[in-house]
């Protein structure tokens, strides 16, 4: 354990944690887009920028992305300044040039009291706030289908050649972990639609819903040794099923108390 | 021929020496980049075939030698005739037979060819005696003009390999580092952080597998001092890095060369091939425990890669885009290993220290910044090309007195330096000396030490809107301040360019130069709004003179000026012939006229009008 | 235009089969093909066990590379700093409408391709420009499209 100081109060955590876990676990608010429980922290969006100091720095200090920065010993951590509000500030101002459509931006930018941008609308600009949380989780749990390409402004997220992934297997892991909802996708009539692909959706056995997409049931059976029938029936009805299964057992459990 | 023993090596050595002076008399042609560009392989060529057919007692085919760059690039190609040090200019391979003749056979010197002082109008025969080489005192240069870069024998001739020799048979690897760190070398890429400090750093931390790399992406445009030093003598970098690797405890190196220096990249393997060939590199080098080796990898052509952890990633085959250096590569770097990462230059500097001592090369320059440093003059100069200098030297001496100044009668108007991540310094700051720390303090920086000079017609707000589109373009676009940020601070500078902006969009620029500064990942976006920073702190002036009296005071923005045919037109027809937008009539030997309404300013008449008949306003 | 497979196979296998390979393996392809072909990249990911999304990602990342096919004749304007203060912009000005091209294209009949580059390091001799390798310095803007052109 370490013990540091964030805003003024002694606060212990574990060596190593990353600070914006920390902050956030004193019921601080420090704004971030990039950050997601699920994916290691990339440090794309700034808005975690904290100060930081010692008292062996001699009042020097720096700024961080304290979703990235690691708790140490005798840090002195201050998540509010003018300087750092001023500085989210000006990013949310950029953030709101690129996705003038995205209801997010226009929310935080609104709480640091920007209605609209004091830069010029980026023509091309959509909702991706280009935070990578897709391509990090499909790293994880997909097969890196998606990626970004090209670089600097022009960087987008997609799949290769610009055309509909062919290592994508329907997970949707992508569309649930994109903070501005940009990601389009669709389960009609036994068939989900992502990324310009078409997916086949498992249907429960027993009560008919579809589960997941084949490709994805395939892809887990493959890399994590799911049992080949787990996604015959799905999650409600397993349940259901083990209900009947534990009134069984409570059954029998008076009999042979009886 | 392995050389498996420092006995051996300097055995060898005498062998190199022998070879290297057998022939006293030598034509040295400059096979630089600069001179090749102008023809020198050619010249080269016709004095093998004329020397081969005259058949000169004292010169032969192989007393016609090729070295790497001199630095004079502004008058390449260049010859230099030893042992009397003959220093011809601009030597086209018509000139070669006059020179067979009249020089090798004759002894006698061709005027044309020497060089002119410019301020005295003479001419100067000796090499040594012109003011560009006369200034300078080259340590990290020392072989460069001097050595073919492929013969390992050349390099092994001039002491090369003495100093690891020294290192690995006479001094302990904290000795090495200890050294270095007296000698107060300072990393010659950038910052400037304390050579022996970062070794010393690599060196405790605890692992088995430790990584020296060189960083020879010199992305800053107007730099190319590294290119020259890989191009013209490749042994001193390998071998400064292999007496890294010995200090370190390290047993694989890598070069990461930029795409765009080719020929940088095969004289670099050849050179490796040779250490290798010889004992240099590899297992037991020099018969002592010490087991190196180095790869080349090639740069894919972003300037990102110049940071470290970018240039690491690169290295592993990715996309290079930096992390957030709370961990430093130095403990943590290639493939999670503590990585030594310096650039050429320094490299280049280590056997001289090793060899000389670090009291020597801490007695040259200024206390803070020892010893010298290589500076890349382009733009408006006349002498471009590359020069070493003393630190602590002032703006005014490399750029008057060995620079020669600004041409065409113009006034010096600024110095870039540090490339994108620099600054612009004004005239008023030109008598400052050049270390680390006053670049810095004036707001710009040492960088690679880069130095684009600018003259009274050149805009400085044009030249942040061209840096800021420099960085634009190469931004890896990770995080959103650089991305974005840098896109949006362009585009304001454009306004003013336009003479569209006010001075609320000033302060807006202002306001969001701090928070790209602050805000940024890595050094690149840092450092990025630095040329608009510069140019505003120096040059307001100009800012506001586009933005309130829609002016360019440098005659360079499109939009605020116009151009016009004055009296002096003779009547050439160049303008006419060269004007894209066909905005130019007239006839032969008849004052053309230019249609303001068609003209898009684009300047090119203004470029190729001999007769200043062009007047802008 | 078919690939040569074989000949892309046989590149990929001259580099250890590893991710760390990827900008050397492609490096090597694109000076073979002057371009990287769509197959290439495939290829390149299923050798080096590197998801294709990352393949295209590096490929799209560097300057260096090319996914179009590249003409006969490569001409490169260098617009670093010494070549942007010596009148740059004015060679790439003659050279695009002389050609009819824009920097980044290639022209209908794959003769010339028309590219732009961040600094090529030999700033001495500002303007550069240089034609399939051949760097040509001090280059007017009146001389531009007769020197790119010439045979």
């Amino acid at each position: 354990m370490v013990q540091m100081t964030i805003n003024g109060k002694v606060v212990k955590a574990t060596e190593g944690e990353m600070l914006l876990a920390v902050i956030r676990r004193q019921g601080i608010d420090v704004p971030a887009l990039c950050d997601h429980a699920a994916v290691e922290p990339c440090g794309s969006c700034r808005m975690c920028l904290v100060e930081i100091t010692r008292e062996d720095w001699n009042g020097w200090k720096k700024y961080v992305t304290s979703c990235l920065y690691p708790s140490e010993d005798g840090l002195i951590v201050t998540t509010h300044t003018p300087e750092l509000q001023e500085i989210r500030r000006n990013i949310l101002d950029l953030y709101m040039a690129r996705c003038p459509g995205s209801e997010l931006i226009q929310k935080m930018g609104e709480e640091y009291g920007l209605t609209r941008t004091s830069f010029k609308t980026i023509p091309e600009g959509d909702n991706c706030i280009m935070c990578y949380a897709c391509t990090r989780i499909c790293e994880v749990l997909g097969r890196s289908a998606i990626s970004a390409v090209r670089r600097g402004h022009a960087k987008v997220i997609s799949g290769p050649f610009g055309d509909p992934p062919p290592d994508c297997i329907g997970c949707l892991s992508c569309a649930h972990i994109c903070p501005t909802d940009v990601i389009e996708w669709h389960d009609q009539d036994g068939v989900r639609g992502i990324w310009g692909r078409t997916f086949d959706l498992i249907a429960c056995q027993q009560c008919g819903k579809t589960i997941i997409t084949r490709d994805f049931a395939e892809y887990l059976k493959e890399k994590r040794q799911i049992p080949a029938d787990y996604f015959d029936i799905c999650d409600d009805c397993k349940r259901v099923e083990l209900a009947r299964k534990m009134g069984g057992l409570v059954d029998q459990a008076k009999e042979v108390a009886s | 021929m392995r050389i498996d023993s420092i006995e051996k090596l300097e055995k060898w050595r005498k062998e190199c020496r022998r070879t290297f002076e057998a022939r006293k008399r030598k034509v040295i042609v400059c096979l630089g980049e600069g001179c090749l560009a102008n023809g020198s392989e050619e010249v080269f060529n016709e004095f093998k075939k004329q020397v081969a057919e005259k058949k000169i007692a004292d010169v032969t085919v192989e007393s016609v030698a090729k070295t790497g760059c001199h630095g004079f690039c502004a008058l390449g190609p260049l010859v230099i005739i030893e042992p009397d040090g003959t220093f011809y200019t601009k030597v086209g391979k018509s000139d070669v037979a006059k020179i067979v003749d009249k020089t090798l056979v004759g002894h006698e010197l061709i005027d044309k060819l020497l060089y002119t002082d410019a301020k005295t109008g003479e001419k100067v025969a000796d090499y040594a005696k012109i003011p560009f080489y006369a200034r300078q005192q080259r340590i990290s240069l020392r072989h460069c003009g001097t050595i073919d870069p492929h013969k390992i024998t050349d390099y092994i001739a001039m002491g090369g390999y003495a100093a690891l020799g020294k290192a690995l048979t006479a001094m302990t690897p904290q000795q090495v580092i200890d050294e270095v760190t007296k000698s107060g070398l300072r990393g010659r890429g950038g910052a400037g952080f304390a050579t022996g400090k970062k070794w010393a750093t690599c060196a405790k931390v605890q692992s088995d597998i430790r990584y020296v790399i060189c960083n020879g992406d010199e992305g800053d445009p107007g730099a190319f001092s590294d290119r020259t030093t890989m191009g013209s003598d490749p042994h001193s970098v390998l071998e400064g890095m292999i007496i890294c690797a010995y200090a370190v405890g390290s047993h694989q190196g890598y070069i990461y060369v930029r795409e765009e220096y080719p020929l940088a990249v095969v004289t670099l393997q050849k050179a490796i091939d040779a250490a290798r060939e010889h004992g240099l590199l590899g297992e037991k080098i020099l018969g002592t425990d010490l087991s190196f080796d180095i790869k080349i990898s090639r740069g894919g052509g972003a300037f990102v890669c110049g940071e470290s952890s970018a240039l690491m990633r690169s290295v592993a085959g990715a996309v290079g885009e930096p992390r957030a250096k709370y961990i430093r590569s130095v403990i943590k770097g290639l493939h999670d290993r503590p990585t030594v990462l310096n650039n050429v230059e320094t490299y280049a500097t280590v056997p001289a220290i090793i060899e000389r001592g670090a009291d020597w090369f801490a007695g040259i320059g200024t206390k803070k910044s020892t010893g010298t440093k290589v500076f890349s003059l382009a733009g408006k100069i006349k002498n471009t090309g590359l020069v070493e200098v003393p630190m602590g030297i002032t703006l005014r001496e490399i750029i008057f007195d060995i620079g020669g100044g600004v041409p065409d009668g113009r006034k010096f108007k600024a110095v870039q330096t540090g490339g994108p991540s620099g600054g612009c310094l004004p005239e008023s700051k030109i008598d400052l000396p050049v270390d680390f720390d006053t670049l810095t303090e004036a707001g710009s920086m040492m960088g690679s030490g880069g130095m684009v000079i600018m003259d009274d017609r050149t805009c400085m707000v044009e030249v942040a809107r061209y840096f800021l589109s420099f960085l634009v373009s190469e931004s890896c676009g990770k995080c959103v301040p650089c991305r974005e940020g840098l896109y949006q601070l362009r585009e304001l500078c454009a306004k003013v360019c336009d003479g569209e902006a006010t001075e609320d969009d000033l302060a807006l620029m202002e306001r969001l130069a701090k928070t790209i500064q602050v805000g940024s990942l890595c050094g690149l976006g840092q450092s990025g709004p630095n040329p608009f920073l510069s140019t505003l702190l120096y040059f307001r002036d100009e800012y506001l003179a586009h933005i309130r009296d829609k002016k360019c005071p440098g005659g360079v923005c499109r939009k605020l000026i116009t151009y016009s045919i004055t009296d002096a037109c003779t009547g050439c027809m160049a303008c006419i012939s060269v004007c894209p937008v066909h905005a130019i009539t007239g006839e032969k030997k008849k004052r053309h006229v230019l249609d303001t309404n068609l003209c898009d300013r684009c300047g090119s008449c203004y470029a190729v009008c001999k007769f200043e008949a062009i007047e802008i306003s | 235009m078919a690939c040569d497979m074989a000949k892309i196979q046989e590149i990929i296998d001259r580099s250890p089969q590893t991710p760390g390979s990827l900008i050397a393996v492609l490096q090597d392809i694109q000076r073979e093909f002057h371009y990287l072909p769509c197959e290439a990249l495939q290829a390149t990911a299923a050798s080096l066990h590197v998801p294709l999304s990352k393949v295209f990602s590096v490929s799209t990342f560097y300057n260096a590379f090319s996914l179009n096919p590249r003409g006969e004749r490569i001409i490169r304007i260098c617009q670093g700093t010494a070549c942007h203060i010596k009148g740059a912009d004015l060679i790439q000005q003659q050279l695009t409408s002389g050609l009819g091209i824009k920097p980044g294209e290639t022209s209908p009949d794959m003769k010339y391709t028309l590219e732009v580059v961040n600094c090529l390091g030999v700033c001495a001799m500002a303007p550069v420009v240089v034609v399939n390798d051949k760097i040509h310095g001090g280059v007017r803007c009146d001389k531009a499209f007769k020197l790119v052109t010439k045979d």
